[in-house]
């Protein structure tokens, strides 16, 4: 978390690119402003610090950076062709989907340029007979469930950010959702992916056609590597059918402890529901007084939103024994949605829960970390007190079944006190989570905000085999650099 | 994390071997070491003893366990809590945990729980360079760092050994049942197919056997599928009733499963070939046919045909091999005679594939030739 300070620089910049450590001469601004735009035309390059500012963050307080300069193709030849103009003048870029990331990964500084994206964002087709579907980058991740849904099938992995964020964006990333719990995240629901990697040279990872692939798994590989091993120009996806029924219920708490057990007691009773999420006090009390708001209990410690879907024969046994779970737990209501408008209101609160703890405050730091679940009550109650020892607010809204924890914290980034106390607040908690047996993130990724993190949970020749990965597919290391791997790690490994 | 004398000592062997120059070869409990291209003038490498469960927490759905474990062992820990291991590579239980994502093997249940790469969560290894690395961790949502599970997961320990696994388990079904229906004549399924693959519930497993594979199980000699369903009671029955609209269902023999997996007889070969789902329909005609000299089966939902070759079949090696080439897809080669690997290109022949090799594995220690590679 680099509440400390108001900017920070990723770093390092590239490698030097010859053995006598002198840096090559870096083409200048201007002049690659001009190459850019007679691949993507003037109106696909931004220049000016004003055009520039919204590509200074991602949401994530604490964090801006400049970039030199933002290109943005509109086609997948011109995105090959400014991928290879940077080859061609050994500059390093940044790939950004909408910039939703929240962990300062898509940032760029420096000798930096951004490639945005975000217009590359073609649904090229969608195959119902064989449940899959093509897209380019920059294609908005709710637009292909939209695209899918005639045919009875959506896109399963469902960030809460799924509105805006891009797809190349979750591949980046990895991403998550409410729904990952039961069908799994990007990495299980990409099949292929066309590469182009920073030296200019497309290949293929998976299959497309569906088949399985033969060799090491750089498909996986390349999923979640944030952007560091190169720009996916084509997506090829899995589609899921939607669920012939589904129950949405609601449980009310009067402690958060009393939610955590019923979260471990329906995990560990084997059945797997498709969500399961918590909200706690605070964050039911700010969407309440919200545009979003629901009709969740306000005086509620905490709510489970909970999620059943299959063969509708099936369901109301599970409802049943969820139900039971809850109330043995210390539920005061369970609540089951009557109908789609009554499910889908309940799920606005939670997917647009950060938008209403945005009001509250000038600054949120939404942060994600992961733990065992059966550690949930006690890692939720050393938040608690991290919280008082720090004096800062901190709304839980976050994946209970799978561990995934989102701790928020309002604050004002011009209140310099109040900013370092969030900073130490934010590093305990990760702490906290690590020493739990838990990780670091489970969604948002390492980017800039976490690299300092990293060797709580990897040893130096753990990073370094990272790193080492990473040269294999950008031995120039200029793609999104600076991210993910401290960079003294690399070194080490080199040496070896 | 501490470092287990087992994997220190993994480490010792590894570095001794980079030193001298000379192979390595991986070994877990045997069952797989006809599998993949013979290694040759490679120094065993035994992780067999290494076989304890260092940590499983049922609350957790997640079990960590040595290389060594195997998963009989495995299954039975889990089974007392009413969980799995949702992995049923083919071969004997005695196959170690560690050669089954090695290898990333997977069998019929894999078509609802995918294969190796979508169940491991984190892995201890010592890698070609001698380095004890950890990736990934112990929850089941993890996307710090770069993902060195996926790449070591079936990477035929050619990038490192694998000394350690967590896993992620699944609740075992409170109902659990596998139902035998005859495969419908040539004209007719491609028809069938699309209705099965459009059930609305997901099976845990749906598997096309052959009739010559259905008589080498003891099963009655014709082609069928075994669907294997699982839920609450309900939703078993209902799953039982749609998938009666397909044909006369009746209860499978227990033990089938069991015994597709042990079904193979030693010195066999075997060729998977996959393709799009929708075109699975082809792929059965050409090689799940019960007169084209193979055992066959296929998993419906991954679109993949699975050939097996007795030793002693007809027609030979070559003229076996060669028809299945001709088959459209995606072939990965598991099982073959020594002399017939020349026959098949390399598995790692690309350049960022040998970069990878480079980066864990520059000497060439690990299981080399196994993929096909050039050193």
């Amino acid at each position: 978390m680099g509440l400390h300070t108001e900017t920070r620089s990723p770093a390092s910049g590239p490698p030097p690119d010859d053995s006598s450590g002198r840096r090559r001469a870096l083409i200048d601004t201007t002049k690659l402003a001009a190459l850019f735009a007679a691949i993507v035309g003037e109106r696909g390059v931004l220049a000016r610090p004003s055009e520039l500012a919204t590509y200074s963050s991602d949401g994530l307080p604490g964090y801006r950076l400049r970039p030199r300069l933002a290109v943005f193709p509109t086609t997948k030849q011109q995105l090959i062709d400014v991928v290879r103009l940077l080859a061609r003048e050994k500059t390093p870029f940044v790939a950004r989907g909408a910039g939703t990331g929240l962990s300062a990964g898509a940032l760029a500084s420096g000798e930096a340029v951004v490639i945005g994206l975000n217009r590359l964002n073609r649904i090229i087709s969608v195959d119902p007979v064989n449940r899959l579907a093509v897209v380019e980058p920059g294609a908005v991740n709710v637009t292909l469930t939209r695209a899918a849904s005639a045919h009875g099938l959506h896109y399963a992995p469902d960030p809460s950010s799924q509105t805006a964020c891009t797809i190349g964006g979750n591949v980046a990333e990895n991403s998550g959702g409410p729904h990952c719990l039961k069908y799994g995240v990007t990495l299980n629901h990409v099949v292929a992916l066309e590469v182009i990697l920073a030296n200019g040279e497309i290949i293929t990872l998976g299959n497309a056609d569906g088949g399985e692939v033969d060799g090491y798994d750089l498909l996986g590989a390349f999923i979640g590597s944030e952007g560091c091993f190169g720009i996916a120009l084509e997506i090829t996806v899995k589609l899921t059918p939607n669920p012939q029924g589904v129950r949405t219920m609601l449980a009310d708490f009067m402690s958060i402890d009393a939610g955590a057990r019923a979260t471990s007691a329906i995990i560990a009773s084997g059945i797997l529901p498709a969500a399961l999420e918590m909200m706690d006090g605070p964050t039911i009390r700010a969407v309440e007084a919200s545009i979003y708001a629901t009709g969740y209990p306000a005086d509620a410690d905490a709510v489970l939103l909970i999620e059943l879907d299959g063969l509708d024969a099936g369901l109301d046994p599970d409802v049943k024994r969820v139900e039971q779970y809850c109330l043995a737990a210390g539920a005061r209501t369970v609540r089951i949605a009557a109908n789609e408008a009554e499910r889908a209101r309940l799920w606005q609160g939670r997917k647009k829960a950060f938008g209403a703890m945005g009001r509250i405050a000038p600054d949120l730091v939404v942060q994600d970390a992961v733990i065992p679940r059966t550690k949930l009550p006690d890692v939720l109650r050393e938040i608690a007190a991290i919280a008082a020892r720090w004096q800062i607010q901190v709304c839980n809204v976050f994946h209970a079944g799978d561990g995934n924890l989102h701790p928020n914290i309002g604050y004002d980034s011009r209140n310099a006190d109040e900013s370092q106390r969030v900073g130490f607040a934010m590093r305990d908690i990760m702490q906290a989570c690590v020493d739990a047996g838990g990780t670091i993130t489970g969604e948002h990724g390492i980017g800039l905000d976490k690299l300092e993190y990293m060797p709580l949970i990897f040893s130096a020749e753990s990073l370094a085999a990272q790193c080492a990965l990473r040269d294999a597919f950008d031995p120039e290391r200029r793609a999104n650099p600076g991210k993910v791997v401290p960079v003294h790690s690399c070194r080490e490994w080199r040496g070896a | 994390m501490s470092t287990s004398a087992a994997t220190t000592a993994a480490q010792h062997r590894v570095r001794a071997n980079i030193a001298s120059g000379a192979p390595l070869r991986i070994h877990g409990g045997g069952g797989w070491l006809d599998a993949g291209r013979p290694v040759l003038d490679a120094a065993p490498l035994s992780l067999a003893d290494d076989d304890s469960i260092v940590e499983y927490v049922a609350g957790d759905l997640t079990l960590t366990a040595r290389a060594g474990a195997t998963l009989a062992s495995i299954s039975r820990a889990t089974g007392a809590e009413g969980q799995w291991l949702a992995l049923d590579p083919h071969g004997a239980s005695a196959g170690t945990l560690g050669a089954t994502i090695a290898t990333g093997s997977a069998g019929p249940l894999s078509q609802a729980f995918g294969t190796p790469r979508d169940t491991v969560l984190g892995l201890e290894v010592v890698t070609g360079m001698g380095e004890v690395v950890r990736t990934g961790g112990r929850v089941v949502k993890n996307v710090a760092g770069f993902d060195l599970t996926r790449l070591f997961t079936g990477a035929w320990g050619t990038l490192a050994v694998i000394t350690e696994a967590t896993v992620r388990l699944r609740a075992r079904p409170e109902r659990d049942e596998t139902l035998a229906i005859a495969l419908p004549n040539h004209d007719e399924m491609e028809g069938w197919l699309g209705k099965l693959r459009a059930l609305p519930f997901s099976p845990l497993a749906l598997e096309m056997i052959n009739a010559p594979l259905a008589a080498a199980m003891g099963l009655e000699r014709r082609a069928q599928l075994l669907a294997r369903l699982g839920g609450n009671d309900d939703s078993v029955r209902a799953q039982r009733q749609l998938l009666g609209a397909l044909g006369d269902a009746s209860r499978a023999p227990d033990g089938s499963w069991s015994a597709l997996a042990a079904v193979e007889p030693p010195g066999c070969a075997v060729v998977r070939v996959s393709a799009s789902p929708s075109r699975l329909h082809a792929l059965w005609s050409r090689l799940g046919s019960d007169d084209g000299g193979s055992l066959a089966h296929a998993t419906v939902g991954r679109g993949l045909v699975r050939c097996i070759r007795a030793p002693s079949g007809t027609p030979s090696v070559a003229g076996w091999l060669d028809a299945i080439a001709r088959c459209e897809g995606a072939h990965i080669f598991e099982r073959l005679p020594a002399e017939s690997w020349n026959m098949i290109p390399s598995r790692v022949h690309d350049s960022l594939s040998r970069a990878v090799r480079d980066a864990f594995d520059p000497a060439r220690i690990l299981n080399r030739g196994i993929l096909g590679e050039h050193a």
